[in-house]
């Protein structure tokens, strides 16, 4: 019995703060003409204006909580808590929140309307458009749309919003912005950014003049089948590291005496110590089976001919 | 009486099958975790010592050292928690300890720059093929 009175209390209370949240919608635009005009009318220091709805898309896709979290947690590098108004509550934080929303989601809807013309159904336009595709049948569900790329820490899964340290971090992309960038990995091409002096990490910790012997050697390696023979350039290695970080522990330096298969760079051994965890990933294939084969097959078929 | 025991009986199970859909659905949608390629969080002690995980960036690190730097010179294993450092360790000067002095970079008193992450993250790669390929549900690799 004392069960069932507790489980109604929990609802009630829940039902309760649905409420409250639901009040607090009507005073979305009054916080935000208050805190958040002064950067968002204007799209001060990278701010998303209001109304912008191309600007806010994006950031509407990511969902509504993680909108909710900036606001209230703040975003760096420019994002202050609360818009630094830190007297705000979460609620009216969350009000602003969605007037912004909702005031971004209402152009596009009003631009859909015009092309399809004579529609006499006007007040069905009003209500917010629904997302176009359902988050399940998203194209390509299984990899990382745009959006999750190179998060801040305090969105990137693993740090913890709600540690004081974690706003600190450095965002990646701030640092990745003048670097070449890849398709694969941190997206960035950081051989390219070590060749081009993009970046100048240290060889040695307290010498900054301190600089590799980098050993300028191919090691071609036949593979099986019709996928291209791979190609290993010590050079790109000796720029980065030691002989001793791969000799002799993982590749016995010796023709022919190294088993190297995809399965066992997958689970992390071999090239697989590296690439797959910081070095570009596996899904890279052409980057090291770069040799295309001399085509043996076409030859004997001509000397078959012949 | 006893009728009225077994449907309170029955409502606490009900209560605890709800709540462990609920705890489900979080474990589910925390599982995608999108950090940046290469972060290791290390967690060998720091949840039994009631601290964050550690979470290492490589990318921050190799823009300024080479691998060689710390997997040679200062004797880092190519192993996420594979190096046991503790605290001892770091202020002795080995393996963290030897840039994070307050002489090449910030020094040990700022805790939570590196114990930052969440309360529970498995030792691992982020991002890593092998996380991908051996725990796809989000448990984490036990390494």
């Amino acid at each position: 019995m004392s069960a069932r009175i507790q489980g109604g209390g929990s609802w009630l209370i829940l039902a309760a703060l649905a409420l409250a949240s639901g009040g607090a919608l009507a005073d979305g635009k009054a916080v935000f003409d208050k805190t958040c005009a002064a950067c968002h009318t204007a799209g001060l220091l990278g701010a998303p204006k209001l109304g912008d709805g191309e600007a806010w898309a994006p950031r509407i896709k990511t969902g509504v909580e993680k909108l909710y979290a900036s606001a209230i947690n703040g975003k760096p590098p420019n994002m202050p808590a609360k818009g630094g108004a830190s007297d705000l509550s979460d609620g009216d934080a969350k009000a602003a929140v969605d007037y912004m929303v909702a005031a971004a989601q209402k152009p596009p809807a009003k631009a859909e309307a015009k092309p399809s013309a004579p529609a006499p159904t006007a007040p069905v336009a009003a209500t917010p458009a629904p997302p176009t595709t359902a988050e399940v049948n998203a194209f390509n569900r299984l990899l990382k749309p745009p959006s999750k790329r190179n998060l801040p820490p305090p969105e990137d899964g693993i740090h913890d919003p709600a540690n004081d340290g974690t706003h600190i971090l450095q965002p990646p992309l701030t640092a990745f912005d003048p670097l070449p960038r890849s398709t694969a990995g941190n997206r960035v091409n950081w051989v390219q950014a070590l060749d081009g002096a993009r970046i100048g990490p240290r060889w040695d910790l307290k010498d900054p003049a301190a600089a590799p012997v980098v050993m300028d050697l191919n090691i071609v390696r036949e593979v099986k089948g019709s996928m291209p023979d791979v190609v290993y350039p010590h050079k790109q290695h000796t720029a980065w590291l030691d002989c001793s970080n791969c000799h002799p522990a993982i590749f016995v330096p010796q023709k022919g005496a190294n088993q190297i298969s995809m399965a066992a760079i997958l689970l992390g051994q071999k090239c697989g110590v590296c690439h797959g965890k910081v070095a570009f990933p596996v899904s890279e294939c052409r980057a090291c089976h770069s040799k295309k084969k001399d085509f043996l097959p076409a030859k004997t078929a001509q000397q078959g001919g012949g | 009486m006893f009728l009225r025991l077994a449907a309170v009986r029955r409502l606490g199970f009900l209560r605890i099958a709800l709540w462990s859909v609920v705890v489900a659905i979080i474990l589910v949608a925390s599982k995608e975790a999108p950090a940046e390629y290469g972060d290791v969080v290390i967690n060998n002690y720091s949840d039994g010592a009631g601290m964050r995980p550690v979470v290492f960036p490589h990318w921050f690190h190799r823009m300024r050292f080479r691998c060689k730097v710390c997997h040679a010179d200062l004797g880092f294993q190519f192993k996420a928690g594979g190096n046991e450092i503790n605290m001892v360790k770091i202020i002795d000067g080995q393996f963290c300890g030897a840039c994070h002095n307050g002489e090449v970079a910030w020094s040990v008193e700022n805790c939570n720059l590196c114990h930052s992450a969440k309360p529970g993250t498995p030792t691992q790669v982020h991002e890593s093929t092998i996380q991908k390929l051996v725990a796809p549900a989000g448990q984490g690799a036990r390494k």
